[in-house]
């Protein structure tokens, strides 16, 4: 343990330290260069290259091992990925369920549809409510929408993540495009660029401990990938959590990193959600998409 | 099973206010108060509307979350002292070094014998080489932000994670293998 790397660092550590609220002792890991476009990945794992293009990904990385991790996982995607999986009974059962809800045509324009048409839709949320006064993601959006006309599709749901897939997929190969440049949507996107960097729970990690500092490297067996472009591909189908949500995703690695998790829909993961989107703005929408 | 809704609405109860309570998880995380780990974990049931909550296997309550209304403070980093001999077994060090409910090292550091060994630490094959004094192998452990505040290894010994003992087995550990 160099004494220089010591002194250094400690420099470091004054301006990285921020309060969740100004009063309150929390760690705030500094280090990021983020551009709220998914091109930005070049400055981070500068791995898009491999993965920027999702019809011609290269066959050959995707079948090494030691390679794959460079594609962040797109090679699962449609539409390089043609196996039938359980993400495409979920956009089933999600089409059923919208038909259901939107017999009216009231389901589609309380999601904000224009003309009831659902294309684009997925790629323009989170998304500011002006009568909720807040940002709220398409789940929420959905869980909120479909309780209106009496129906519960809780966020994070089986169902509610059925609808959401089958939205997307009627945004498919449209890029993600939100404006995170002003007003509520910019302040989201600030806030959850802070969280993605606070360390909390048992182990005092952040977000970027892993997904900053850490991609490429191998956690055990697995090996972190960039935030850059994830967005596109949710909600995805896993096989041990049947349809996983992005918000349910947060859950997943809060409990992995020990952190309690909190409800999907809450403040602090629609910041990420707007954060982890604004670093997918420009690529295109891909579901139904699988992951391990 | 209870949903997140009605669990929300506990702990608000239990909060008392919107506002979390200083010393209280927040509003917005999703635990059982009643439950002997509080902690839960959602669960995904197929053709449902209704997300399920299920008993995680440790209680994870007392902890920062990442909640906006989360008013507790993060542990600081602390200075460690290692009084009196080691007395450290190794064994035991090593033991506690591959239980993922223990050190866990072995996630993101190799160490010898092991297969799919972590790459985000230093390699721990060999780690008497280093000549490193115990007392530094002893904090760094206890609370590696002491070196370096931009670190990701856990502060085991300020959080809790390990006993002193189990600290000092693995110091003992680390610094027996050539
Ligand atoms: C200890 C390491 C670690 C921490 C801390 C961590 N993650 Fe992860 N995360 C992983 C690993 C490993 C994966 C699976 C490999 C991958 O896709 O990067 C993953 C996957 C993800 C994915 C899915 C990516 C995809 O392509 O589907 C998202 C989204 C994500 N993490 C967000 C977060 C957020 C937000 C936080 C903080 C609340 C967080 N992670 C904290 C290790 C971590
Ligand atoms: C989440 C990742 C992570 C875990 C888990 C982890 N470490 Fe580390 N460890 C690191 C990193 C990264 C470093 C590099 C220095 C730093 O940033 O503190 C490190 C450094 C060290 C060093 C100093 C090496 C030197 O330069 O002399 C020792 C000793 C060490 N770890 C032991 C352990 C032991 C023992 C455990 C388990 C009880 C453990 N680590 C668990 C990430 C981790």
């Amino acid at each position: 343990m160099g004494i220089l790397k010591q002194a250094l660092i400690s420099c470091v550590f004054v301006a990285g330290v921020a309060g969740a609220s100004d009063d309150v002792y929390r760690e705030y890991d500094p280090l990021e260069t983020y551009e709220p476009n998914v091109a930005g990945d070049r400055k981070h794992s500068n791995t898009y290259q491999y993965w920027m293009d999702p019809k011609n990904l290269d066959w050959q990385m995707a079948g090494n091992p030691d390679e794959n991790w460079k594609l962040n996982w797109k090679f699962m995607d449609p539409p390089f990925n043609p196996v039938v999986h359980g993400g495409h009974f979920a956009e089933d059962r999600g089409e059923t369920l919208y038909k259901k809800l939107n017999t009216r045509g009231r389901f589609a324009s309380c999601l904000g549809a224009t003309k009831g048409n659902l294309k684009g839709l997925r790629a323009s949320y989170p998304r500011y409510r002006a009568e909720l006064k807040r940002v709220v993601g398409l789940e929420e959006a959905i869980e909120i929408c479909a309780k209106r006309l009496g129906h519960q599709l809780e966020n994070g749901s089986y169902d509610n993540s059925a609808v959401s897939v089958y939205i997307a997929s009627r945004s498919n190969g449209m890029p993600i495009r939100i404006d995170v440049s002003k007003g509520p949507m910019k302040e989201a996107w600030e806030r959850g660029r802070k969280l993605f960097h606070t360390r909390a729970g048992r182990f005092n990690l952040a977000c970027s401990s892993c997904h900053t500092h850490q991609v490429g490297l191998h956690l055990r067996g697995t090996v972190v990938t960039t935030p850059y472009g994830d967005v596109a591909h949710y909600p995805v189908y896993r096989t041990r959590y049947q349809l996983q949500s992005l918000h349910l995703r947060f859950a997943e690695c809060n409990l992995d990193t020990r952190t309690q998790p909190l409800r999907p829909g809450s403040g602090a993961y629609t910041d990420l959600e707007v954060f982890l989107t604004g670093l997918t703005n420009g690529y295109p929408v891909s579901v139904p998409s699988e992951r391990d | 099973m209870r949903t997140a809704g009605t669990l929300a609405m506990l702990a608000l109860l239990l909060a008392g206010t919107a506002s979390a309570r200083a010393d209280a998880p927040p509003p917005d995380a999703v635990f059982d108060p009643g439950a002997p780990l509080k902690t839960l974990a959602p669960k995904v049931v197929v053709n449902s509307g209704k997300l399920e909550w299920v008993p995680f296997h440790r209680d994870l309550t007392s902890w920062p979350t990442l909640s906006h209304h989360d008013k507790r403070p993060t542990p600081r980093p602390v200075r460690a002292t290692l009084n009196g001999p080691l007395d450290g077994d190794a064994a035991r060090g090593r033991e506690l070094a591959m239980r993922p409910d223990k050190g866990y090292c072995i996630a993101c550091h190799a160490l010898p014998g092991e297969e799919w060994p972590g790459t985000v630490g230093v390699n721990l094959a060999g780690y008497q080489q280093h000549r490193n004094a115990d007392e530094l192998v002893f904090q760094q452990i206890f609370d590696a932000r002491v070196f370096n505040p931009n670190t990701v290894m856990p502060p085991y010994g300020t959080f809790g994670i390990l006993t002193e003992q189990e600290l000092r087995d693995l110091v003992a550990y680390l610094q027996s293998l050539e």
